[in-house]
């Protein structure tokens, strides 16, 4: 069975689909395939939350965000994190913070040389502020942006509307 | 011209001209965190771990030196962007860096991040072995703040002032509350070109936005202006500009520089630039508070007790940031980058006069194509301005004449 659900994780990961299920590795994701990943998420809303291991606000909104996503999760909505750090081999430093601070959230972690290349894939405006959460609905089209830590109950009205 | 050598991982650039007309060029290469961590410490261990390079140029600009690496130790420095290594020179010919650099505490054997300061007086080619600025606590805030980090002394800065002395300043977490995200600021100064610094100092016990690197220059009389950003009341976080005596006295206290209020709980991640001639000061700032994000240009008059801010500096961009500014005689010197339209990000630059009227259009960098950004500029002894930026992974330069 643990075989089974690696194999599937795996699998998962390999199509660009996270699993609904957390608590997988930091992913290094560059544009082109956090493009792709995005494309064949149609149909979740996701909640997508920019995110760095040295910003306090998006430390302190990351277990607001895992609480609120799971409350709706058989809505078909899913969290996913871009830790914008500075890139590592094998996104090692955010798996080592994730895995200790946050081992339900699953993130991917930006391998290319600026912040901005991750989120111009779906916001070219981007002012490089973090957290940033954006709402992209089941066409896979941004429908909201965040900036700043919100409350848990901001965030649980926002998705609502959206639901 | 292209400043770093193929092959590095070249950015957060800086630069400084001294009083002999020499120009040091300072960047910051990440080849370093290519290579898996050293596991020298089971805790949590930050990037970025980088190295740190300086170049000069002693015929204006035209040719420079081989780069030197300023840090010991490869990796030692925690360079970006975000907390860019600063250089200065002093009237006697002597460069200075300071950076944020990563260490271990003593006691509690976790990471942190300190201040460390070097000189070189030899005209750049080699540098001294840095010294730490930063007192360490027994602070351990590593399971609350800043993901594993047991205190923090970073986002700094650094001048030189026409009396030769050299300040450094940085954000401090010593005070921070595990429910707060604000810091202190701390400086330390040296009077005898480096060779010995101050016990440092807090000047600002908090509400200084901890991820808002500082910014500081000094006018004819050595005093020190300073732009920060504060985080105020429910979170609104202006653009501010500070002044202090050459003693170090604060003697303006923290002023906005205006534009549309920008309530963010998050981390804005943009520094407050500041340049001054006489009793002008000129400051910049990216802000999110604005319609359409950008930067904000404001001048004071009165030394820093007010400021009348210009508004956006590029009103048909769909985001501008990173602004840097520079005085040079009756000149200012604002550049940016920004993305107009479909187009990647750019640097634009533009001129204005001494009393912040916009002289000429805003111009587009001429530069490769693809994307240019992160510029930092500093006044020619000839009146002219010189830029650096990022381009890929490599550093370049260029000289601006304002008409």
């Amino acid at each position: 069975m643990k075989a089974l659900r690696g194999f599937l994780i795996i699998g998962l990961l390999i199509c660009g689909i996270h699993p609904l299920s957390a608590a997988v590795p930091a992913k290094p994701i560059n544009a082109a395939d956090f493009k792709s990943a995005l494309a064949s998420s149609r149909g979740k809303i996701i909640v997508l939350n920019f995110w760095a291991t040295w910003c306090v606000p998006c430390l302190r909104e990351v277990p607001d965000l895992l609480a609120v996503t799971n409350e709706v999760k058989g809505s078909g909505v899913v969290l996913i994190g871009v830790a914008v750090d500075d890139p590592s081999p094998g996104a090692t430093e955010v798996e080592r913070f994730r895995k200790r601070y946050f081992p339900e959230f699953f993130t991917y972690a930006r391998q290319g040389s600026e912040m901005d290349e991750l989120a111009s894939v779906i916001d070219p405006t981007w002012n490089e502020v973090v957290p940033t959460t954006y709402l992209i609905d089941r066409n896979g089209k941004v429908v909201r942006r965040i900036q700043g830590k919100k409350s848990t109950q901001e965030f649980r009205q926002i998705i609502k509307d959206i639901l | 011209m292209g400043l770093s050598p193929e092959g590095q991982k070249a950015s957060a650039p800086d630069i400084a001209v001294n009083s002999k007309g020499d120009i040091a060029v300072l960047w910051v290469d990440r080849s370093p965190q290519d290579k898996p961590a050293d596991g020298g410490h089971n805790h949590d261990r930050h990037l970025a771990v980088t190295d740190v390079y300086v170049a000069i140029s002693k015929d204006g600009g035209n040719t420079f030196s081989t780069p030197t690496k300023v840090n010991t130790s490869s990796g030692a420095v925690w360079g970006q962007q975000l907390s860019r290594p600063r250089i200065v020179g002093t009237p006697n010919g002597s460069w200075h860096v300071a950076y944020s650099a990563n260490d271990i505490h003593p006691k509690l054997n976790k990471t942190l991040l300190t201040t460390h300061y070097t000189r070189s007086i030899d005209g750049g080619r080699s540098f001294e072995s840095p010294k730490r600025l930063s007192s360490i606590t027994d602070q351990d805030m590593s399971d609350v703040i800043h993901g594993g980090f047991a205190s923090a002394a970073a986002f700094g800065t650094m001048t030189s002032a026409p009396d030769g002395s050299v300040h450094v300043y940085w954000i401090d977490t010593r005070h921070m509350k595990p429910d707060s995200d604000s810091g202190a600021l701390y400086g330390s100064a040296s009077r005898d070109d480096g060779k010995t610094f101050t016990t440092d100092k807090q000047l600002i016990d908090t509400s200084v936005c901890p991820c808002c690197q500082l910014t500081a220059v000094a006018n004819s009389k050595s005093e020190i202006i300073m732009g920060s950003r504060q985080v105020e009341k429910d979170s609104f976080r202006p653009a501010t500009v500070m002044t202090l005596s050459r003693l170090g006295k604060v003697t303006n206290e923290r002023q906005s520089i205006g534009g549309a209020p920008w309530q963010i709980n998050g981390c804005p991640l943009k520094p407050t630039v500041v340049a001054v001639h006489d009793s002008k000061i000129f400051a910049a700032s990216h802000s999110g508070g604005e319609a359409t994000p950008g930067v904000i240009f404001s001048v004071s008059n009165d030394g820093g007790k007010s400021f009348k801010p210009r508004g956006i500096v590029h009103p048909s961009a769909a985001v501008s940031d990173a602004p840097t500014i520079t005085v040079n005689g009756s000149r200012v010197l604002l550049a940016w980058h920004a993305k107009v339209g479909s187009a990647p990000r750019r640097v634009y630059y533009r001129f204005y006069s001494l009393s912040g009227e916009p002289i000429g259009e805003i111009q587009e960098l001429d530069s490769a194509p693809g994307v240019s950004q992160f510029p930092v500029t500093a006044a020619r002894s000839d009146g002219s301005f010189q830029l650096l930026w990022q381009q890929a992974d490599r550093i370049w330069s260029t000289t601006l004449t304002a008409k």
